[in-house]
């Protein structure tokens, strides 16, 4: 590989702006915190910095009730659940989108603009719009429902460990449900058309094409698309933070919060840079899933 | 005419199996989803335009605009401009550099290549979070707190990541002939890049641009932590700041609410149809 020599100024030059970011953003942090997950270093005594404390805060940690429930509530309920519902909803509104029926009474064109609503909402304010609806006493949820009989006293939606989860993910998924569906809509516009001719020639019913034909073509989307959703929820702080502020309690912390918690709210940075690193290490599996099952493939050219 | 026209071409073979109860339940389904997702915001814009006298009620209803009074009196045009000076430089400066690097990481072969597009692209999945802490550590040794400069770099260096998975899956799609002619003619490959193939990828530019402007423009976590001053502060501090722990202004929270969607909003009708194809674009060619 003897790249001639303007050639290698050119590729330095193109590349240093990001290797910079690199370095300094990502690499240069991910080392000061690994090095205060291993101090007692407080947010009240920045200056004097902390003192080693070797492992103590991963052994806390791996030894710790809470810490297991806040991983759990990470990974299956902020991650999982929402996930797997946006996935699976998403294609059902691609398909009812795509469908024919639509399609006849001109509605495909008006939904799409409709699906722009919610993705175009900035998080924060789909947070502020939902608890207001699910709030307890003003909210226009528990109006209805009392309204239609479904229930006789107004609940708390978001202060209720019994409805505070599938609150939460109800605006996960109102928020983030558009980007999935138009994502999936665009890739089962790209089927050929032929193919579910043959299959319908060949005697396919419309189940059997869904699961032969159509699922088979989006099924690289829908990879993607699941790994995007794991990468963007896993990590995300303002829902949890903003619905809940990780309550009622810390009912519904998650790994995000528990760092914001643990070293802005309690001071104590060192413990939520141990909690960072071990976010940082889930990720970075999940980092290596992406990898060998999209990023060799999608980019083989590249790579 | 053209109603009559696809009305026949779809009826065709299709007519008998048609199933009217299908059709209406279809059409139910699609009407609560619509409600669904428009709903929320409707009632913001409801909320934001109503007494606080009526804002609960469920029989009576009062016009005011009281409540964008409150908002902009109490500073929230500074930070819809302190955002859009903040998120406008730091979309521009990212994308510029993306494109860069995307252009090498697409066409040229090199040592260490692996690695590095393998980083940034790895970059997508880090917890931002853990960065707050360590920057701020640091931009408070170098005097970045309280500046842009700091909070720019750092919107720059979260949306690097996703820009270049954008970006050189488009690249992928626009033909190496382009650069060869390029070349040959006698460009340099500077302005083969400038002047040849930025026009080209042009609308995977727009479409990365705009997902980075998203991003800075909804952050909260290090406007947060690096900016103190409330002269400085970004549009989503000044949305939060009316909502209070105890008491919450409604009213003012829906008017400010109201006035932070309607530029995302602008920014993605004309470029909708850019925008979803683009994301998994790469995966679906092969």
């Amino acid at each position: 590989m003897n790249v001639e020599a303007h050639d290698r100024r050119f590729i330095v030059l193109m590349l240093a702006p990001i290797f910079l970011f690199l370095v300094f953003f990502y690499g240069y942090p991910t080392a000061l915190n690994l090095y205060y997950s291993l101090t007692d270093l407080s947010l009240l005594g920045m200056k004097e910095g902390g003192t080693y404390v070797g492992l103590e805060h991963y052994a806390d940690l791996l030894t710790s009730k809470d810490f297991y429930r806040t991983l759990w509530n990470t990974l299956f309920w902020l991650t999982g659940v929402s996930v797997v519902i946006r996935l699976v909803l998403g294609l059902g509104l691609a398909l009812l989108l795509n469908s024919a029926t639509l399609k006849r009474y001109r509605l495909t064109t008006i939904s799409r603009l409709l699906l722009l609503v919610p993705w175009a909402t900035p998080p924060i304010v789909a947070v502020v719009v939902w608890r207001w609806l699910l709030d307890g006493r003003q909210g226009m949820i528990n109006k209805f429902l009392m309204n239609i009989g479904v229930i006789d006293e107004p609940v708390a939606f978001l202060a209720n460990v019994n409805t505070v989860w599938p609150a939460l993910i109800t605006i996960i998924v109102w928020n983030t449900l558009p980007l999935v569906t138009l994502t999936f809509l665009a890739g089962l516009q790209s089927v050929p058309d032929e193919l579910h001719e043959a299959a319908e020639m060949d005697g396919a019913g419309p189940i059997h094409r869904f699961f032969h034909v159509t699922l088979p073509h989006l099924m690289p989307s829908i990879v993607i698309m699941g790994l995007l959703l794991v990468f963007w929820t896993f990590n995300n702080f303002i829902y949890v933070w903003l619905a809940t502020g990780a309550g009622p309690g810390l009912f519904t912390n998650v790994l995000a919060t528990d760092i914001y918690i643990k070293g802005f709210v309690d001071f104590h940075l060192g413990y939520s840079s141990a909690v960072g690193m071990v976010m940082a290490g889930i990720m970075a599996i999940f980092g290596v899933i992406y990898f060998r099952l999209v990023a060799l493939r999608e980019f083989k050219d590249v790579l | 005419m053209a109603s009559v026209f696809t009305r026949n071409k779809e009826g065709g073979g299709h007519a008998i199996r048609r199933n009217p109860y299908a059709t209406v339940a279809l059409l139910v389904l699609t009407f609560l989803v619509w409600i669904f997702l428009v709903f929320p915001v409707v009632w913001i814009l409801i909320g934001s335009v109503r007494t606080s006298e009526t804002l609960f009620s469920t029989t009576s209803f009062d016009f005011t605009l009281d409540h964008y009074k409150t908002i902009f009196r109490a500073g929230f045009g500074r930070f819809i401009a302190n955002s859009l000076f903040v998120c406008l430089i730091a979309v521009v400066i990212s994308t510029v550099i993306s494109v860069m690097a995307s252009y090498v990481f697409s066409r040229k072969r090199f040592r260490g290549k692996r690695w590095l597009f393998g980083s940034v692209i790895l970059g997508q999945m880090f917890p931002w979070i853990i960065l707050v802490t360590p920057l701020f550590v640091l931009f408070a040794k170098i005097g970045f707190l309280n500046s842009y400069i700091g909070l720019i770099a750092s919107y720059v260096a979260i949306s690097i990541p996703f820009s270049v998975y954008l970006l050189v899956g488009y690249l992928e799609s626009v033909p190496r002939e382009l650069d060869e002619a390029a070349t040959m003619d006698g460009c340099t490959q500077f302005q083969t890049l400038w002047t040849i193939v930025f026009p080209v990828m042009l609308p995977g530019v727009v479409a990365t641009a705009t997902y980075s402007f998203l991003l800075m423009w909804t952050e909260f976590l290090f406007a947060l932590a690096f900016l103190t001053r409330t002269n400085l502060k970004t549009m989503p501090l000044g949305l939060v700041q009316f909502f209070g722990e105890q008491n919450v202004d409604w009213g003012a929270v829906m008017a400010a609410s109201a006035v932070t969607t309607l530029p995302a909003l602008m920014i993605f009708l004309p470029l909708q149809s850019k925008l979803a194809g683009g994301l998994t674009a790469g995966a679906v060619k092969g």
